[in-house]
């Protein structure tokens, strides 16, 4: 039965919608005059922040807008039938049949207590009534789709059983089994890792394509949506602020949101002299404390008061473009390519002596069969190998590898909360690899610190943001009185550009940005001299990234701070590092200066992770190199190099050595390491693999 | 002297509330039938912001509910004031309610300053958003200024002891047949078995209570707390250890428990003694440690705090633990124990066995709700931050942990004292620990309920007491659950 064919006209039509939520205290509007159309077979991107809305216009495609959310305006038509006016069965009948959503969360949307293959059985049994030996068949057919190894095993066996990536793969199989026309994706590749998700990516595009399925794509990630969408729709607290083809609005932008968010996003073959982030001032508007007139005002570098903020704006069409609209009044009067002013060029600060020496550390771990009486067999974890690098005085080293590579733990011996089991770190030419923290001197501890990853869970909720940096300040024994302390404090908070008044908050009334800031404060309480920053912006969004990132850099520069970057984003590594340092399944594959990594020859793990990382840019041309399968999990790593399973260029290694031996580190360049068997001439052809297209 | 009817001279309002209720109680199950045989109510949004349901049916159920609801307690409340103003001339119900006044003045003055300043008060300002919090709150509030009015003798009417002849299970209301001058004429709920006034012995019983459980509950979240919070974020051996042994605890059958620690012949060897001397250690060594965490940056304030506050811990301790001198004093040995000119209060030794037992099989379930909080609680960032910066591992758990799990465990306090006084209702049933004519609701039962067949009134008035209250902490916990979990 095909869905499609007695309909033709756009699949999804939503005009002018508006959706609030109600509260005891007042009406929210979530979501104001927001219109967008999907035609048959195309992807239409809607990116925003969080809290923009864009999960809620999707919640409103479902009707599923919960008790309190209600649609107050505008309509949205399904295939020519306005969803609002059809019965709870008929929406029954729509919902994961003709319109199929994918969440963030893949394990959350499957059934922990249900066999996947009765799960996928279970949607044509529903919705079609058919067999369960039709179902089954179909399923089978869906999971090799999907490109799942093994698909019968895959169907008998329980959603844990599997990694993240193939659970995300049966939740589109899922979505996919009622041939949907329309398939909305919430996020869908967020919680997952950056080649696993390229790998989900491509195969959603190749989906879209095979069963002609028109999707609405919602994402955070510019460059996620370049990879996949024909059209995109930018949002900004609640409303469409700019729609279009993706070409239009990536090289023609014509709202000014739309550019600052460009603006924000450090892109990988641009350089951070000539193209430098540019933080959009101020912070986003809570919903009821929206401003007049244009929602983006506040922030806006064209504002013009009187006239932006005086009434309602409409959108717009672009003349010229082939819909493509914009809710801008001054779009026409705004050079569009007038160049970014350069702000004041800060001086790098010099690189100077050594301060951290790792010399093949190694942290292994002894994990017992039978945690209750002990005894039986013990498994060894080996979470770091052989780990050796250098880092000197104000520099900035990226470590960059997936979950599971190793860098958490790495940070957790050099913290002193675990000792290694062999090898040696020397700070200022101390061992310290065996020191834990309960023995180190407040000196070393203050100067070795950590900024967290997790904004909303590095600062203690329940005390005053001033209070935590002062039982820092008492920890670290700076100061000589309360009275000392709470002065340090206020000047640490001046220094993460905190107004003095945020000392007596509470966390809760703090944003994410402005909570990962107290954390770096809390991090610099002891004059640190090392910091290791675990994906400090990764939880925040993008136009608070680029604030957070240049203090950090503000601040590394006026203290000379080494700063260890643990990251997985190469975009943003590449933008403020000076050397990177890859790490696979705990083995440092590549290391080198930033220049050096990212241009050939690459170790063939960095080639790939470059391959996978989305990029924001029209004109840059990238090589697709996507890698087959998972990482294999620490406990039972494969033998000889540690790449070797997922390797395209295992062939060009003669022997089969990279199934018996670990490599070996070979020196390429001066201080340009790479742990590979790969003879020097195959690096050298090697091409790279971001190439910015010829104008 | 007459004796008194229910409602004396306000009985005209009887069939009205009779009717309110009957209204109630139909609209109620109405209302219930209907939401599940009519469609959903499809809501309109008004220009102005606000909602209206389109559905009349399913409004006009409402508003009935609502207004059957609302005359139910203007009605309760016409009882309570006519009473107040009329004394017994309005029956028994007038003359209880004009016997609690004080109650009432004292609930209508914490209603008002609390509704008043609700918004400066944090969570138990937030409880006065919920009604059903609010409802809960009332009713624990009445049993409390019950039980401190009682003790000061503002509400009794008679000596819970005293018997007075002519008057044994005679009914609600009944005159005293001898009035002597200053005596109350009314027994007002009726006589006993023993020809003692029931409500006073209700009142009375109402003190215990207030006194107990509150204080039992909090010394066993500090056994729970100290020892739950290791085992959660230590982990391994030391938790297997200490969970094994909260499990040997509440495998034990509790009624059994109590029965074997008022045995003479196990209170003789001075097995209660010791209990409580290992017990109420715990709430010193979590004082200590508490603050010697917290303020060991800064000694020269540290040190004073210290002495101070243990100081005056270590003198309630002995208080609580030595009688006449002896910490333990058995027929073989005796260990010395605070002289008694330095001794603050002597616990009886029934009412010490029951406040050593409710600590020991209570504390078993805090602490296994401790360590699982600790153990979600651990894995936060702030604990690797304060890890990371050198907290000593109290710190972290007391300062870092504890404070961030304090949602479930108000929940969980509240609740706990329910459990509480039901236990304290049970010991008192079985006739443990406490002395044989104690007022409290177990006794009292208990001696009611011989007789039960015959006479109800004995049995009936300490049986609603203890419901009530029970009722009254678990609305009341419901209600902080709730708003506990907005914002």
């Amino acid at each position: 039965m095909n869905k499609l064919a007695d309909y033709d006209g756009p699949i999804l039509e939503i005009d002018k919608l508006s959706i609030s939520f109600f509260t005891r205290l007042r009406e929210i509007p979530a979501v104001m005059d927001f219109s967008v159309s999907v035609q048959p077979g195309e992807a239409v991107g809607l990116v925003g922040e969080s809290g923009c809305g864009k999960s809620t216009v999707a919640l409103g495609v479902m009707q599923d807008l919960g008790k309190n959310g209600r649609i107050v305006g505008g309509t949205i038509k399904f295939k020519g039938r306005d969803l609002s006016e059809m019965t709870t069965e008929e929406l029954r009948d729509i919902r994961g049949n003709e319109i199929a959503m994918i969440y963030q969360e893949p394990m959350a949307s499957l059934n922990p207590a249900m066999k996947i293959g009765k799960q996928l059985m279970e949607v044509p049994m529903i919705h079609e009534g058919v067999g369960a030996e039709e179902a089954y068949a179909r399923a089978l057919e869906v999971v090799t789709d999907v490109r799942l190894p093994d698909p019968e095993r895959m169907l008998n066996s329980f959603p844990h059983q599997l990694s993240g990536g193939q659970q995300q793969r049966i939740v589109i199989a899922m979505a996919l089994m009622s041939k949907p026309a329309l398939l909305i994706l919430d996020e869908p590749t967020t919680a997952l890792d950056v080649t696993v998700e390229a790998a989900v990516v491509e195969l959603v595009k190749d989906l879209g394509k095979k069963y002609g399925t028109s999707m609405l794509f919602i994402s955070h990630n510019l460059g996620l949506v370049l990879e996949t969408c024909d059209r995109l729709c930018v949002m900004y607290s609640g409303e469409a602020v700019e729609r279009g083809s993706i070409h239009d609005v990536f090289d023609e932008m014509q709202h000014p949101y739309t550019q600052a968010l460009f603006r924000s996003i450090p892109l990988p073959g641009a350089d951070k002299n000539s193209r430098p982030l540019v933080a959009i001032p101020g912070n986003f508007p809570l919903p009821h404390e929206r401003p007049p007139g244009c929602n983006f005002g506040p922030r806006c570098d064209y504002f013009e008061e009187g006239r932006c903020d005086a009434k309602d704006i409409l959108m717009e069409a672009v003349p010229g473009n082939d819909r493509h609209h914009t809710r801008c009044l001054k779009f026409q009067e705004i050079d569009w390519n007038a160049p970014i002013t350069v702000g004041e060029q800060k001086e790098k600060g010099e690189i100077g002596r050594t301060v951290l020496k790792m010399d093949n550390l190694k942290k292994y771990y002894e994990v017992a069969a039978n945690a209750l009486f002990g005894g039986g067999e013990t498994k060894v974890v080996k979470a770091n190998e052989t780990l050796s690098f250098e880092a000197h005085e104000s520099e900035t080293l990226a470590i960059v590898g997936e979950s599971g590579c190793g860098k958490s733990t790495f940070a957790k011996v050099l913290m002193g909360l675990e000792t290694a089991t062999d090898g040696q770190i020397l700070l200022d030419n101390r061992n310290i690899e065996d020191v834990p923290i309960e023995e180190r001197d407040a000196k070393t501890v203050g100067e070795v610190q950590m900024v967290f990853q997790n904004p909303f869970d590095t600062l203690n909720p329940s005390m005053t943001v001033g209070r935590q940096i002062i039982r820092a300040l008492e920890i670290f024994g700076v100061g000589d009185s309360e009275a000392d302390r709470k002065k340090r404090m206020l000047e640490l908070l001046d220094l993460v550009k905190l107004p003095r008044a945020f000392a007596d908050r509470m966390p809760r009334q703090l944003s994410g940005g402005q909570k990962q800031r107290v954390g770096i404060a809390r991090a610099f309480a002891g004059d640190a001299r090392i910091v290791v920053a675990d994906e400090p912006v990764s939880a925040l969004d993008v136009s608070v990234q680029a604030a957070v990132t240049d203090l950090l850099m503000e601040i590394q520069r006026e203290h000379k701070t080494t700063l260890l970057f643990i990251s997985h984003d190469l975009s943003i590594v590449r933008y403020l590092s000076d050397r990177v340092m890859v790490m696979y399944l705990g083995h440092v594959v590549e290391l080198g200066t930033t220049d050096q990594v990212f241009a050939p020859p690459y170790h063939p793990y960095t080639e790939a992770l470059l391959s996978a990382v989305p990029i924001a840019d029209t004109s840059i041309e990238k090589q697709h190199i996507v890698l087959e399968g998972d990482i294999p999990s620490a406990m039972n790593p494969p033998p000889g190099c540690p790449f070797q399973t997922r390797c395209r260029w295992k062939s060009e290694v003669p022997d089969g050595r990279c199934e018996s031996h670990v490599p070996p580190v070979q020196t390429l360049a001066d201080g340009h390491q790479v742990k590979c068997h790969l003879a020097e001439d195959i690096l050298a052809k090697m091409e790279p693999v971001i190439k910015i297209a010829a104008e | 002297m007459e004796p008194l009817t229910w409602t004396g001279s306000i009985a005209f309002l009887n069939p009205l509330l009779a009717l309110a209720l009957g209204l109630m109680a139909l609209s109620i199950v109405v209302w219930m039938l209907a939401s599940i045989v009519l469609p959903e109510d499809q809501m309109t949004v008004n220009p102005d912001g606000t909602l209206t349901s389109s559905s009349s049916v399913r409004n006009l159920i409402q508003a009935a509910l609502r207004y059957s609801f609302l005359a139910s307690v203007a009605l309760a409340v016409a009882y309570i004031v006519l009473g107040i103003v009329m004394g017994t001339s309005a029956g028994i119900i007038g003359a209880i309610a004009q016997q609690f006044l004080p109650v009432w003045l004292s609930l209508i003055i914490l209603y008002a300053m609390s509704i008043a300043f609700k918004r400066k008060l944090g969570l138990y300002g937030k409880l006065f958003d919920s009604p059903i919090g609010m409802i809960g709150f009332g009713l624990v509030m009445f049993w409390v200024f019950t039980g401190i009015f009682g003790a000061l003798d503002l509400i009794v009417t008679h000596d819970p002891l005293a018997q007075i002849s002519g008057m044994k299970n005679k009914v609600p209301g009944t005159p005293l047949p001898n009035l002597e001058d200053g005596q109350y004429a009314w027994y007002l709920l009726g006589g006993d078995n023993l020809a003692r006034d029931v409500f006073s012995r209700m009142v009375k019983g109402a003190w215990i209570v207030v006194q107990i459980a509150p204080l039992a509950t909090m010394f066993a979240f500090m056994v729970g707390i100290t020892l739950g919070l290791p085992a959660g974020y230590y982990g391994g051996r030391l938790d297997t250890l200490l969970s094994f042994l909260a499990n040997l605890i509440l495998a034990f059958p509790v009624i059994l428990l109590f029965y074997l620690l008022v045995t003479p012949e196990i209170v003789a060897t001075g097995v209660p003694n010791y209990m409580a001397a290992v017990l109420f250690i715990f709430p010193i060594i979590f004082l200590g440690v508490l603050l010697n965490s917290r303020y060991y940056t800064r000694p020269n304030f540290r040190t004073p705090l210290l002495i101070g506050v243990l100081g005056v811990a270590l003198w309630l301790y002995l208080s609580l633990i030595s009688t006449g001198g002896y910490i333990i004093n058995t027929d073989s040995y005796s260990i010395w124990g605070l002289p008694t000119y330095l001794d603050l209060f002597n616990i009886p030794g029934g009412i010490l066995v029951v406040f050593v037992s409710v600590v020991f099989v209570n504390s078993p379930t805090v602490f296994r709700i401790v360590r699982g909080l600790a153990l979600d609680i651990k894995t936060r960032d702030y604990v690797a931050a304060a890890q990371t910066r050198g907290e000593g591992p109290w710190y972290i758990m007391l300062w870092e942990i504890l404070p961030n799990a304090r949602g479930p465990l108000i929940v969980d306090f509240c609740l706990r004292i329910g459990y509480t006084t039901i236990l304290l209702g049970t010991l008192g049933f079985f006739g443990l620990g406490l002395p044989p004519e104690s007022p409290d609701w177990g006794s009292t039962i208990n001696e009611g309920r011989k007789l039960l067949s015959i006479y109800l009134h004995p049995a009936l008035p300490p049986a609603l007491a203890l419901l009530s209250l029970v009722l009254g902490l678990n609305l009341l916990a419901d209600g902080l659950r709730e708003e506990s979990l907005k914002d």
